[in-house]
């Protein structure tokens, strides 16, 4: 599978050159993500590459919320680093059985999860982003959990993450009037 | 404005935040309150086992096993339980949207309040799904009265909401939505914002329009929310109309960000379609995982004619 590198920075890197062209052709490349990639590099991802912000419906939003965050910074003690992973779900037995397949984002901090939703992206823009495992469950049988690696596309990665984020959103008007 | 509450809880953590509301409304309005949990749903058929709550593992259904559970609802809620008048906790083993909707017309109530998720535990699956199947669903799809879903932390408290969205697609079951968020609006005299959006996501799949249509659509909406709700409204003057065009769960999550939306009120599924399919997609839905506030739900114009 062809493969694109995210920068920190926020470029597009393929056969060890930033994208010059349009990254579109690009969205079903397998991506792997520096080192030091956070979710600030996600969002400068956008600035990069203006077309990849029509490719979900939140973006714009999100993206709004982006620019009135700190420059740095934006850090939050209870997540240690933000972990993209992919869930297959067998469900339904012993009714009609389905397969579901998600990606999603969540906090980490030791090998406990936790909420983003209810953090303000300025809590968490400068933590590190790592892709996870595919986590296989079977009929909802935590025992039956399986873990396998995987690759993530850069679709994925983006439908995933703004997916993930247009869940976020915390209530400061109630805060500021309490 | 509320007489009787029953507040649904699942008697875990996932409900806090909703027990954060309902016990501020029953202090506030001196309410009766029915604090319900319906445990676990027997395997097959006729069942002793449930599924406790806490653990998710079986247990046996049995007087011990009920008191155990009241007990420790009762212990979980005791210092907001000072504040409430007339306080009443109850547990029945059962389906739990089937109990909670009995409960809610056995006692008569005005108001429920739950959260929206059973389980905070595997978030992405419960949102993959948009909860769909799940308990907040079908009640608020069958109550009578409102249903009032709190799915995040809200550290207000309702005579303390300045900023009411109604949403609307024009249906009857909008009418009993907007027959309730005016009277919150004008109860509290807070400010009421009348949202609508055009639905592009239904209008992509037809023709396509233009510009100069879709402006067209949008005075024509306004108009219709001048005439169908401002009309009913004498001399309240705190309110707001807007129409976007979009996809309107997202148009409503990012208007009701944009006004600081303490507050949403919209019908369960505010299309006329056959109910079963409405469990799909629906708006609502996408809304109370996705807003920042509380969203309060209401399909019938029972309880909201009759609240005062």
């Amino acid at each position: 599978m062809n493969k694109i590198i995210l920068t920190h920075n926020g470029q597009i890197i393929y056969n060890q050159r930033p994208l010059a062209s349009s990254p579109l052709p690009y969205l079903n490349y397998q991506v792997e993500l520096e080192d030091s990639y956070t979710l600030r590099s996600y969002f400068q991802m956008f600035e990069h590459y203006p077309v990849l912000g029509d490719t979900h419906e939140f973006l714009p939003g999100v993206r709004e919320q982006y620019r009135s965050c700190p420059d740095q910074g934006c850090s939050w003690e209870d997540v240690e680093y933000l972990e993209f992973g992919k869930t297959v779900e067998m469900i339904g037995f012993p009714s009609e059985p389905r397969l579901e397949i998600y990606n999603a984002l969540r906090g980490v901090r030791g090998k406990e999860s936790c909420e983003l939703k209810n953090i303000l992206l300025e809590g968490f823009l400068d933590i590190p982003v790592k892709l996870g495992n595919l986590k296989h469950i079977v009929f909802g049988d935590k025992v039956d959990v399986f873990q396998f690696e995987t690759v993530f596309t850069l679709f994925e990665i983006i439908d995933g993450i703004t997916w993930e984020l247009s869940f976020q959103s915390s209530s400061n008007a109630c805060n500021v009037r309490r | 404005m509320f007489n009787k509450i029953l507040f649904a809880t699942t008697a875990s953590p996932a409900s806090d935040d909703a027990a954060h509301v309902a016990f501020d409304l029953a202090k506030k309005y001196e309410a009766e309150m029915k604090v319900f949990h319906a445990f676990g749903l027997p395997s097959r058929g006729f069942s002793s086992i449930v599924k406790d709550v806490r653990t998710g593992e079986e247990a046996m259904n049995d007087t011990d096993y009920a008191n155990w559970v009241l007990e420790e609802m009762k212990t979980t809620y005791e210092k907001q339980s000072e504040n409430v008048k007339k306080l009443e906790f109850a547990t029945t083993a059962g389906v739990a949207h089937t109990e909670i909707l009995r409960t809610a017309r056995k006692d008569d109530v005005d108001l429920i309040v739950m959260g929206a998720h059973t389980r905070q535990e595997d978030v992405g699956a419960t949102r993959y799904r948009s909860i769909v199947g799940s308990t907040m669903q079908k009640v608020a799809k069958g109550a009578k009265c409102p249903v009032l879903i709190v799915s995040r932390p809200c550290t207000t408290c309702f005579w303390y909401f300045s900023n009411v969205v109604f949403c609307t697609d024009f249906s009857k079951a909008a009418d009993s939505a907007f027959k309730f968020a005016f009277k919150v609006a004008n109860f509290i005299g807070c400010k009421l914002y009348m949202f609508h959006s055009l639905d592009m996501s239904a209008l992509a799949s037809g023709k396509v329009m233009s510009q100069e249509e879709i402006e067209e659509k949008i005075a024509e909406a306004k108009k219709k929310i001048e005439k169908r709700y401002v009309s009913q409204m004498g001399d309240f003057d705190n309110y707001e109309i807007e129409v976007l065009e979009g996809i309107p769960y997202v148009e409503i999550v990012k208007y009701s960000r944009k006004v600081n939306g303490d507050l949403i009120i919209m019908a369960h599924h505010t299309r006329e379609v056959d109910p079963e399919k409405a469990l799909l997609g629906s708006t609502v839905e996408q809304v109370v995982l996705r807003a920042s506030c509380p969203v309060a739900s209401v399909n019938r114009p029972d309880k909201v004619d009759e609240a005062e």
